[in-house]
This record gives C-alpha cells, structure tokens and sequence, in this order.
C-alpha cells in the first residue's frame, strides 16, 4: 500500500548568463533559481497494482519515483509505504522495495554477473533454497543464461537491462520501482522485460510503479495510469476511461491514384476534424458520433480515386499529446 | 550492524582489484620510482654533512623512514573522496542508496577488499627487503615479529582516520560538484603534513608542537615511527590513542555531515 500525500520537491539551480563574462560573473557571484521539480502530487496505489506513470521528459517522474525510493527527500508532503516512510527507516524499508533505473545500473562493473546475485543473496539474507529458485525462475524468463558469467562492463544493453531487472526482483521485493524500464530496447528484450513483470505481479502480488515513454509498455502492463506534466498530477485514472473519451475519433487515411487531383468531400465541421494532406497521402480525423464510419468512406470514395485506404484508431500517443498542449481535458 | 551483509563487499573488492591488476602494478611500480627518487635526493643531501646524522637521523634511518612510509602510504590510501565524488557527480550514489547498507561501511569494505591484494602482493616482498637492506648495512637483525604487529595495528587505525577523513572532504562533492582539483590540493597537504614527505621532526620545534596533535600525523607518520623503532612504549600509546581519537571524530563528523546532507541531495542526470 502507497499513499502519497501533497509532496511537493524545489531544486535550486544556478543561472549561467551565456558567454564567458557570465561564468566568470557566476564564479563571483552565483545566482540561484528555484525550479518547482514536483508540484503537490498525492495518490494511493493499493497492493497488487501495476501503476503506470507517463509524462514528458523532464516531466518528474523520475524526482517522485526518487522521493518513494528514498533517495531523495520531499520538501513538503509526505508518503508512507507499507507502513514504512522512506527517508526515515532507510534500511528497513529498501529491504522490501526492488528499484530498477534505466538510465544506472546496480550491478558490479568489473565483476561477473553472478557475482552481482552473490553479493545481494548476502545483503538481503535470502536464504540458499530460495535463491536457487529464484534464480531458477529470473534466468528462465529474462533469458539470463547466456551472459551469466561474462563480466558486466562485456554485456548489451539489452542483457543488461535485463540483468538489473533480474537483480531488482532477486529478494522478492513486496514493491518494485522501475524508471524507463524499456528505454532503448529492441522488442524481444521488451517482451521479456514485460513479462518478468506480469508474472511478478499475478504470482507474488508485487505492486508496481513504473514510468515510460513507451506507450506499449503501459498498454500491455497497466490497468491505471498518472500523468504527469511540468510536475503536476494531470490525470489519475483508468487507461481505458481514456480511450473512451477519445475512442470516438477515427483516422482514415488513404493514397489518391492521381496525385494532382483535387479532393472534395461536404462533412460538417466539428471539433475533431483535420484533414491532412501531403502529395497523393491524405488523412481525414473525425469523430463517429458526428459522422459513421460507413458514411465517411462512402464520402471519400465518392470523392475521389483511391488506391489504398486504412482506418485506424486515433493512439494513446496521440491522446497524450493532446493532453499536453492542453487542447484536451480529461 | 550485521557485519555478514557487507562480507561480500570485501570479496567484490579483491575481484575488482584482480581485474585490472595490470593497472595496479603501474601504479605501484611508479610508486617505487617515486620512492628511489626521494632516496637519492636525501642520499645527496646526507653526503654535504658533517657528521652524517641530522635531526637525530642517520643515512639508514632515513632510508628505512623513506621505504616504510611510502609503503604505508601505499596500503592506508584511500579513494574514498574520490569514489563518493564520483558517485554524488554522476548519481550513482542513489544505487547504494536503494540497498539496505550502510553508505560508509559498504565504501569501507570494498576498499579493504583491495587492501587484502595489497597487503598479499605487496607487503611482504617490500618489507622483506627493507629487513634486507638493514641487515646488509648493519650487520644485525633489527626486525621484531611484535612491531610489526603494532604497526600493522598502527596503520589500521592510520587507514581509518584517512578513510573517514576523506569521506568527510568526499562530501563537499555536494557543494562543488566536482572534487578533481580540490582532491589534488587535498593529497599534496595530507602527505607533507602527514610525515609523508619528510619526518615531522624535520619541522621547527613550534610546528612539531602542532603537527603531533592535527590529524595528520595520524595517517601516516605514527605507524612508521612505530615500525622504524625510534619510539618508547608510552609515545606509541599515546600516539595510537590519538589515532583512535582521529578515527572516531572524522566518523562521528562524516555521519553528521552525511545526516544532514542527504535531504538535500539533488541527484544529478535525472
């Protein structure tokens, strides 16, 4: 059980006016700026949930999922995890968290890979029996078998991403933070990654937070997601209340067999219409509870001579970025 | 404290040590260039005496003080400003920070990790032929099984007090950043100071007066005195007390400032 309440994290930043002059003014006299990094963020995430959290970059997700590790300290608000406050009872409570940032990695540089799971076998006294089939379970899902021995500073990025995923599950952790689990992997290593994490989830009820920037990943893993935006909770709830509220529009999109042709076709105007056209490749976006389907492909067809034709649904990404530039509320 | 959870560190040490030996043998053999160098220096100094001795040190006395000190400077360095400065300028701190250990201690014991390599591959060979060389040049054997074993306690403690020591300068790396040049100024001062360089009795008598009761002649200059058998039993006492006293204080201070500074921590990359 997490519950977050109101925390709210300020960096101080130093300003550098350009140019040389300016280091040298900075040297003498530094001037600071306050940037409100996580503005007021409460939620509660109940045992057992996989939570996505979607933002763009410098958005805060990373400063909260630091704050819930933690790492680092909010300077106001507070969150409480299985009872535990982070900053307070260090030790005690990173005994039952798993934590995996994409961008670092815990596992030891110079030493083989084993030698990673030895020394956390140690660290969180797991005993052998346990182990072993811990082990068992990680290197048959993450595929762990072929890298196993080699140094970590040898492995891909791929291996070891799943390698630090393997580490952070080790102790069966009763919540496991991922930040950018996915980031950079090709879709074998994704697949994988993804379903570490479900099974995770359906046989122990681990809770789960993890951040993303690929849309898939919370698709295929969250039930419930949390926007962020300039630090800021944008929206808490249900992915599919989402696609209910958008899943009315539609994109046709279609290739003219004369490119120079005009196309004109009578649709009443309404807010979610855009048409797009670049040489002979048009799209049309319109809303169904303006316009069905049937009917718009029957205008468009009538138009004009098409060579190709497709329809799809608008995606998360797309919804996403609506939300962003505030031209949507949710 | 469950002292197995950080055994492992100590394993991790030596391996880390053993894959890059190839670096670690250049280190040392610049560190043995660099003691010839200070021999021939003080070799040619000696020689423009009249008597031989200064400040109570003979040309003997002054090699074993060269050899012994720089191969205890060579076991009790410490990287540990270096390595937070390093972890808190890229972020890696947060990494032993999400493990249920503590910062210092899981530090401490990867170190001494590399020490056990040190102390194998080095320590016997160096001060097997400092016994040598003594032996040689006078004709009895001065070495005592007992002194070595105060000594070797000597520079645990000397070990310590720099570990910690460093540590405590390591966390500037919260306010600068970045620690390379202030590291630099940070060595020369430890080993001019330390005895590193020069015995303190080479200082004016006021300076001696000071120096004896900084820090300083704790991380260095303790053991070799010990090791060199210039001192009584009650001056080896006190000074391993006051040794005792560093270490503690830079490891009280070091939780203070690491108390303190870790709700402040801006992690630096995202």
């Amino acid at each position: 059980m997490i519950e977050v309440h109101n925390i709210v994290k300020d960096f101080r930043k130093t300003i550098k006016k350009p140019g040389l002059a300016g280091s040298v003014a900075s040297l003498f006299r530094p001037e600071y700026e306050t940037v409100r990094a996580v503005d007021d963020v409460s939620f509660k995430v109940p045992e057992g949930e996989i939570l996505g959290f979607i933002g763009p970059n410098g958005a805060g997700k990373s400063t909260i999922i630091k704050m819930l590790t933690g790492i680092l300290t909010p300077n106001s608000g507070s969150c409480r995890i299985n009872g535990y406050i982070p900053q307070k009872e260090r030790k005690k409570y990173v005994r039952e968290i798993g934590v995996v940032f994409g961008q670092r990695t815990q596992l030891w540089w110079d030493l083989p890979l084993t030698e990673t799971y030895t020394v956390l076998r140690e660290i969180y006294n797991i005993p052998d029996a346990q182990f072993k089939k811990r082990m068992g379970f990680l290197t048959e899902v993450l595929e762990l078998d072929q890298f196993i021995s080699s140094p970590v500073r040898t492995l891909s990025l791929g291996q070891r991403m799943r390698a630090d995923i393997a580490a952070s599950m080790l102790h069966s952790p009763k919540v496991l933070f991922l930040d950018e689990p996915t980031i950079g992997l090709d879709i074998v290593v994704k697949d994988n990654i993804r379903k570490a994490i479900r099974e995770l989830n359906r046989n122990e009820k681990t809770t789960i937070i993890l951040t993303t920037h690929d849309l898939s990943d919370i698709e295929l893993l969250c039930k419930r997601i949390i926007l962020i935006d300039k630090g800021r909770l944008v929206y808490d709830g249900e992915l599919s209340h989402i696609r209910d509220t958008f899943g009315k529009v539609r994109e046709i999109s279609f290739t003219l067999a004369d490119g120079s042709a005009a196309i004109d076709f009578d649709v009443p105007k309404h807010e979610d219409l855009a048409v797009v056209r670049e040489g002979a490749q048009v799209s049309v976006r319109f809303n169904t509870s303006v316009i069905h389907l049937p009917d718009m492909l029957a205008k468009i067809l009538a138009a004009a001579r098409v060579s190709d034709i497709a329809v799809k649904d608008i995606d998360v990404e797309e919804i996403l970025r609506r939300v962003y530039t505030r031209q949507a509320v949710l | 404290m469950k002292i197995k959870a950080y055994l492992p560190f100590i394993s991790g040490g030596i391996q880390s040590q053993l894959a890059y030996k190839w670096n670690f043998f250049g280190f040392f053999i610049g560190e043995i260039f660099f003691t010839f160098v200070m021999y021939y220096l003080w070799k040619a100094v000696f020689l423009h005496t009249d008597t031989g001795i200064i400040n109570g040190f003979t040309i003997l006395d002054m090699t074993v003080y060269i050899f012994v000190s720089n191969i205890t400077q060579f076991l009790t360095g410490t990287d540990a400003s270096y390595a937070i400065g390093e972890e808190i300028v890229d972020g890696s701190v947060s990494m032993r920070m999400i493990k249920p250990v503590s910062y210092d201690i899981s530090l401490l014991f990867n170190e001494i990790g590399t020490k056990v390599v040190l102390l194998v591959l080095i320590m016997i060979p160096v001060f097997t032929g400092i016994e040598i060389f003594r032996y040689a040049q006078t004709g009895a054997i001065a070495f005592s099984a007992s002194r070595l074993g105060v000594y070797l306690v000597s520079s645990i403690l000397s070990y310590l007090v720099l570990f910690y020591f460093d540590l405590c300068f390591g966390f500037l790396a919260f306010v600068l950043k970045n620690l390379w040049g202030f590291n630099l100024l940070k060595g020369s001062i430890v080993r001019f100071l330390s005895g590193g360089m020069i015995p303190l009795v080479f200082f004016p008598a006021w300076a001696l007066g000071i120096l004896r009761f900084l820090p300083f002649s704790s991380m260095c200059y303790t053991p070799v005195m010990i090791y060199t058998g210039n001192w009584s039993a009650a001056q080896t006492l006190a000074s391993m007390a006051l040794q005792l006293f560093w270490a503690i204080a830079f490891w009280l201070l070091s939780r203070a400032i690491w108390n303190t500074t870790v709700k402040r921590l801006t992690v630096q990359g995202g």
